[in-house]
């Protein structure tokens, strides 16, 4: 994953603190592909997804006059984005309207995707599309917190200081919750492996 | 038969990279923010979009403190209960006139007011409350300015005695 470049978003915080909104829409621009990663695999949906966003920056614009730069923007603005989608989560309880179906076309060139498909037995014998959805499945059977975890570390590729720093807990506790989310995601799949129809 | 390791499940997971908004989500998405932004405007009580300018003025006037919003709230409350004072004393000041006269005729004044004469209030005119008058003072300045200003008095059901000048004997 890219480096933020914070120097540059410092000059965007600093200006947008000066009343230029044009430089927060920079910032909108630049993170939100990055923040509905995150807030996406968190809510498994899409609409969901797009309020959220939205109250993300506007909870962001509202607050950044009080930014005093501690963190990095990086960091600032994927803690409000987390906060709010587990505060969202836990009003919303576990119903929830599935869909992640979307999986773009260019998967099929993922290096990754080529190599689970040929080298990996468990991927092989199974429908990998089947499979992607059992995983969301498995996902969603995941609480929340440990859910950000996952979603951090495996799909946006954050290393486990980040994620502390953004939950705000200390690393020992982001490698553990990871180490219990893996072994959940491991046992939902090898179930299904063995009862594909359950 | 192998089993998932986390290996597999970290590839896996990492695939849902590919799981994207429908395309131009992103180019609509700032838009969208704006109209909201816009929208949120418009739902926001006067007060709280006053609060913000005032914050944002102050901010542009490099006053760091009442940039806060502790410190505007303060602010805005030291305000408010000045112009309160202010509104309070207002009907009574309807009556800066007569005030100012009673202070020369206390009696003219005391007539029509039920308010007794040496008790002073917050909204006794301030140059009244200035002058400190002890009441043997006020009432020595009352008889003085009875006999130069005040209308003759007349004895109901009698004669005027200073119309009756066989009255007097010598």
């Amino acid at each position: 994953m890219d480096q933020p470049r914070t120097d540059e978003d410092r000059q965007l915080v600093a200006r947008t603190q000066e009343g230029d909104v044009a430089a927060f829409d920079q910032l909108v621009v630049k993170y939100s592909p990055r923040l509905y990663g995150l807030v996406y695999n968190m809510t498994s949906n899409h609409e969901d997804t797009n309020d959220l966003l939205q109250d993300v920056f506007s909870k962001a614009y509202k607050s950044i006059r009080g930014f005093r730069g501690k963190s990095s923007f990086y960091t600032w603005i994927h803690s409000i984005a987390v906060n709010m989608t587990l505060n969202f989560l836990k009003k919303r309880g576990r119903r929830f309207n599935l869909s992640l179906d979307d999986v773009d076309a260019s998967v099929q060139n993922d290096k990754e995707f080529l190599e689970l498909t040929q080298t990996s037995s468990p991927v092989r014998e199974a429908d990998l599309s089947e499979l992607q959805v059992r995983l969301n499945e498995a996902m969603m059977k995941l609480s929340d917190e440990h859910r950000a975890v996952v979603t951090m570390f495996h799909i946006q590729g954050m290393p486990h200081a980040e994620i502390s720093k953004i939950l705000r807990v200390s690393e020992g506790t982001v490698r553990s919750r990871l180490f219990y989310a893996n072994r959940q995601l491991q046992n939902y799949l090898e179930e299904f492996r063995k009862n594909p129809v359950s | 038969m192998d089993q998932f390791n986390e290996n597999d499940i970290g590839k896996l997971l990492r695939l849902k990279r590919y799981e994207q908004p429908p395309p131009g989500y992103f180019d609509d998405f700032l838009h969208e923010f704006h109209r909201r932004q816009r929208a949120e405007l418009l739902r926001q009580p006067a007060w709280r979009v006053w609060m913000e300018r005032a914050q944002s003025f102050m901010t542009e006037l490099s006053v760091p403190a009442l940039s806060s919003t502790r410190m505007a709230a303060a602010a805005v409350l030291v305000c408010a209960a000045v112009l309160s004072l202010k509104v309070y004393q207002a009907p009574e000041n309807l009556d800066l006139a007569s005030a100012t006269v009673a202070i020369h005729e206390p009696r003219l004044v005391a007539a029509g007011s039920d308010r007794p004469e040496g008790v002073w209030s917050l909204s006794t005119p301030v140059e009244a409350r200035a002058l400190d008058l002890s009441p043997f003072d006020a009432m020595n300045r009352r008889t003085q300015t009875h006999r130069h200003a005040a209308p003759p008095r007349y004895v109901l059901d009698s004669t005027p005695v200073s119309y009756e000048p066989a009255s007097f004997r010598f």
